[in-house]
């Protein structure tokens, strides 16, 4: 039995298949698309359909890029003997926004999850160790690969993954600190960030 | 920590308010008037979960569409806090001093340990449920332990879908254990800490432990781990790590994890005999106790703090003598909850505890019903 005419259910069911949207979400979705005006609705539909036709994966780091290579690595002010490994586009974003790292990335678009399906083969590893010799890197010799995969079980065990792969090849591989996050009070965090902190102590 | 007061309203069959004393705390009424459920309200107050079902909305009084268990819990000399746990469908919102809280900052506010007959698995059934009991305590200590152990879990379940397909894709050993490596890696040093977080907290319980406070024969605990015999425990990570290599084309086989704390037990003997096999069910039901106890000992010297205890249906397959030993124990120990039926059981202590009649889910008050005890008493 349809609740709503057939092209209604039709795009409520579609909207259904993003991620984060159940049932009640993609309802209230529907009513507002049903309500906005055609030429707002164009808007939206250029954008969706742009960023499909437009926007392509870096052949170098994978980045989502508009041009081919991304603008950062066809940057000539960046340091292309630091690697930085990241898992997904926007947490390339959030290394970005500090503004202190002067490096290159690699995007993987995942982790390594069993579970799921997705091994070391469906991680877009494929184009990293090409690049780490100097003929595929403009002549530059690359002699850091910093592994910034999240602290979840899954991002750990990539960032084992790709250490295991790199490590024979001599080059300084590090792994990200984890631990208290600045400008906080002590107070405020958690026993596990805590617990890591501890454990990951500093001399000074 | 002291538990002042709870008030409930349509949490199952109850509504209204009771205040509790700080020693030992009496329920008493006939089967089905809702005893139990008191108890079932402090603990969801402490941990916001139940001991009888994972479905809260099961809770909620039939025709009504929200619930809440709320108390107040005094601890130091002049530190009172008010809890509130609000059901609603199957929404559940914890609040202290009428503000919500997060949920890691709410738990601990309330400490409690309960014998409920859930409870009963340590020592009647198969070694997961003495981990759990193990991996209870220790995170009653260093709460940051629940992760470890989360993580652990979830990295046995990717190693174990890893192997799982692997028995369809027959893959070269060499193969396989480049996909286990990274998993393996992080498996080692998971295990590592949990084993020595539970060899720790066995131990702990181990000097607590009140061996024969029910009778002469003694209680021993021991942890167990499944590599005992196989090397050099004291060196944990080289050990795990040298069995993984060699068990390989056995997990291979088996399709899935084989080596690891998930395959540990607790071994707990009476008398020298494994309890669980060759124990009565009353020599269980004590045994179990007696971990309480122990667990309840060791909470309160890390902490300097004295939990609550729970004890449902105090009377099944315990004797006279032995509720006495327990009641006698844990006076001036720590704030006690008991459910019993039988009244005759708890006699002798009624003058030093607070008793609670509970019919249809309402509790009559110790101070206004003095009369209405002796009343009842010189008619039983």
């Amino acid at each position: 039995m349809l609740e709503y005419a057939e092209p209604v259910t039709k795009l409520i069911d579609e909207l259904k298949r993003l991620p984060g949207i159940g049932h009640k979400s993609a309802q209230r979705l529907a009513f507002h698309i049903m309500r906005t005006p055609e030429n707002e609705l164009d808007r939206l539909l250029t954008a969706v359909r742009d960023v499909k036709q437009r926007i392509v994966l870096c052949s170098v780091c994978n980045n989502l890029t508009e041009i081919d290579p991304c603008r950062i690595c066809a940057s000539t002010s960046r340091d292309h003997s630091v690697i930085c490994v990241v898992e997904e586009p926007h947490s390339m974003v959030a290394v970005e926004k500090t503004r202190s790292f002067k490096g290159v990335y690699h995007v993987l678009h995942g982790s390594l999850s069993p579970m799921r399906h997705i091994g070391p083969n469906e991680l877009h590893l494929a184009n990293l160790l090409p690049r780490l010799k100097p003929e595929n890197n403009d002549g530059v010799e690359v002699s850091e690969v910093i592994l910034a995969t999240n602290p979840t079980t899954e991002g750990e065990a990539t960032a084992n993954y790709i250490g295991r792969l790199l490590k024979p090849l001599g080059l300084l591989v590090t792994r990200i600190a984890m631990g208290m996050p600045v400008g906080s009070d002590l107070e405020y965090v958690d026993e596990v960030t805590m617990d890591k902190a501890l454990s990951n102590r500093r001399e000074i | 920590m002291i538990l002042d007061f709870v008030e409930v309203d349509n949490f199952r069959n109850l509504s209204g308010k009771i205040f509790w004393g700080p020693g030992l705390n009496i329920i008493h009424g006939d089967n089905g008037q809702g005893k139990t459920n008191w108890l079932e309200a402090i603990h969801l107050l402490s941990r916001t979960k139940s001991f009888r079902t994972q479905r809260l909305q099961e809770t909620i009084r039939f025709g009504q569409d929200s619930a809440f268990v709320a108390g107040r819990v005094s601890s130091g000399d002049d530190l009172q806090r008010d809890l509130r746990v609000t059901l609603k469908e199957n929404t559940k919102s914890i609040a202290v001093n009428g503000k919500r809280e997060q949920l890691t900052r709410y738990l601990g506010q309330l400490q409690v340990f309960s014998f409920t007959a859930d409870q009963l698995d340590v020592v009647r059934g198969m070694p997961e449920a003495r981990r759990h009991f193990i991996d209870r305590g220790v995170a009653s200590l260093r709460p940051a332990y629940v992760r470890t152990v989360s993580d652990y879990n979830r990295v046995i379940k990717q190693k174990n879908r890893i192997l799982q397909d692997n028995l369809e894709h027959n893959r070269s050993l060499v193969e396989l254990q480049d996909l286990l490596a990274p998993w393996n890696q992080q498996l080692v040093q998971l295990a590592a800490e949990i084993h020595e977080a539970r060899v720790d907290y066995t131990e702990r319980l181990n000097n607590e432990l009140e061996r024969s406070l029910f009778e002469p024969a003694e209680l021993h605990i021991r942890y167990s781990s499944s590599l005992d015999g196989k090397g050099d425990l004291s060196n944990y990570e080289g050990l795990l790590n040298e069995r993984l290599q060699l068990r390989l084309p056995a997990e291979a086989a088996a399709g899935r994890a084989l080596l690891g704390p998930h395959r540990d037990d607790l071994a707990v003997h009476l008398a020298g005999r494994e309890l669980r096999v060759f124990g009565s069910s009353g020599q269980q039901r004590s045994a179990l106790l007696l971990l309480d106890l122990a667990a309840i000992s060791v909470y309160n010297s890390w902490h300097d703090d004295r939990p609550l205890f729970l004890v449902d249906d105090v009377d099944a397959e315990l004797d006279e003598n032995r509720i006495r030993r327990l009641l006698e124990y844990l006076e001036g120990r720590t704030q006690t909850f008991i459910t019993t039926s039988k009244r005759s059981h708890v006699e002798g202590f009624i003058s030093r505890a607070n008793v609670y009649e509970i019919a249809a889910g309402q509790a009559v008050q110790p101070e206004l019903n003095r009369s209405t005890f002796s009343a009842v008493a010189a008619n039983d």
